[in-house]
């Protein structure tokens, strides 16, 4: 079975995108709009890996990792921001994250990114 | 305000625009706006900065400015603002917002973005907590308005 990936964005048109990227090489797909949802989406939908958004309206894309890491010590979340900052970047890293993508990104490096760690992992 | 403020948020802007709607952008005249008030364009996209300086980020444009940018972001032909239109055009605002983050650091800066919000309507007064700077923008898509209002925080200063 293919593997499955949460992606957290309060920008639907975010994660329509990012969604047809993963589902066009034939991986499943589940989303959330916020960083509360997508804390209740892992728990429920138990994905492989998750993208994550930063700047998000109620618990961000730093809180969120926090929380899913904390039930899920294996679990695996990319950061996919706007915010490029250093700082940022230290912070997510503090909060669990494994790789860091600053927007606009390329499909091309988001996949690479996603099979990396998937293959990674099995 | 000062016009250091503002640059980051135009180069944000050029390189943001080509990237995600292979826009080729021409800069305008930049003008410092009379008083903490103004009106909004036909359609606005804005975002609160806090940090080291606080303020408001916002991107006016008109209705067809609009529709050609989220047509071109969705690939489709976008006649009317609904919440998909209005999702690309507020991401487009956030990633250019958090691009200019970015760069206010390399210049000392440290900050972050709220979400983004979308205005749709114009003549909505505004007002800022400093008079805001504005550089149109211009590209085959019609003209982009960055209006940037922000000081520093006693933080910072
Ligand atoms: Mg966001």
């Amino acid at each position: 079975m293919s593997a499955k990936i949460l992606t957290v964005d309060d920008a639907l048109y975010m994660r329509k995108m990012l969604c047809s990227i993963l589902d066009g090489v034939g991986y499943q797909t589940c989303e959330a709009p916020d960083g509360e949802a997508g804390v209740a989406a892992y728990e429920a939908e138990k994905p492989d890996l998750v993208l994550m958004d930063i700047t998000m309206p109620g618990l961000d894309g730093i809180g969120a990792p926090k929380a899913i890491i904390e039930k899920d010590p294996s679990a695996k979340v990319v950061i996919c921001s706007a915010l490029g900052q250093q700082q940022m970047v230290l912070e997510a890293v503090k909060a669990g994250a494994c790789e860091y993508v600053v927007k606009p990104f390329e499909p091309e490096k988001v996949l690479e990114i996603v099979q990396r760690l998937l293959s990674a992992a099995a | 305000m000062q016009v250091e403020f503002i640059e980051p948020f135009v180069r944000a802007t050029f390189t943001v625009l080509s990237q995600v709607v292979s826009a080729s952008p021409e800069r305008g005249q930049l003008t410092l706006r009379d008083g903490n008030t103004f009106t909004t364009q036909e359609l606005s996209t804005l975002l609160g900065v806090s940090g080291d300086i606080e303020g408001v980020a916002l991107y006016g444009m008109s209705q067809v400015t609009a529709l050609k940018i989220a047509s071109q972001m969705l690939d489709q032909d976008v006649k009317e603002i609904d919440e998909l239109a209005s999702s690309a055009l507020s991401e487009l605002a956030n990633i250019i917002t958090g691009n200019a983050t970015t760069h206010l650091e390399t210049a000392g800066f440290q900050c972050d973005i709220t979400p983004p919000s979308l205005i749709n309507g114009s003549g909505i007064q505004v007002t800022t907590l400093c008079p805001a700077l504005l550089v149109p923008v211009s590209s085959q898509f019609g003209k982009i308005d960055i209006n940037v209002a922000l000081r520093k925080t006693r933080k910072a200063a």
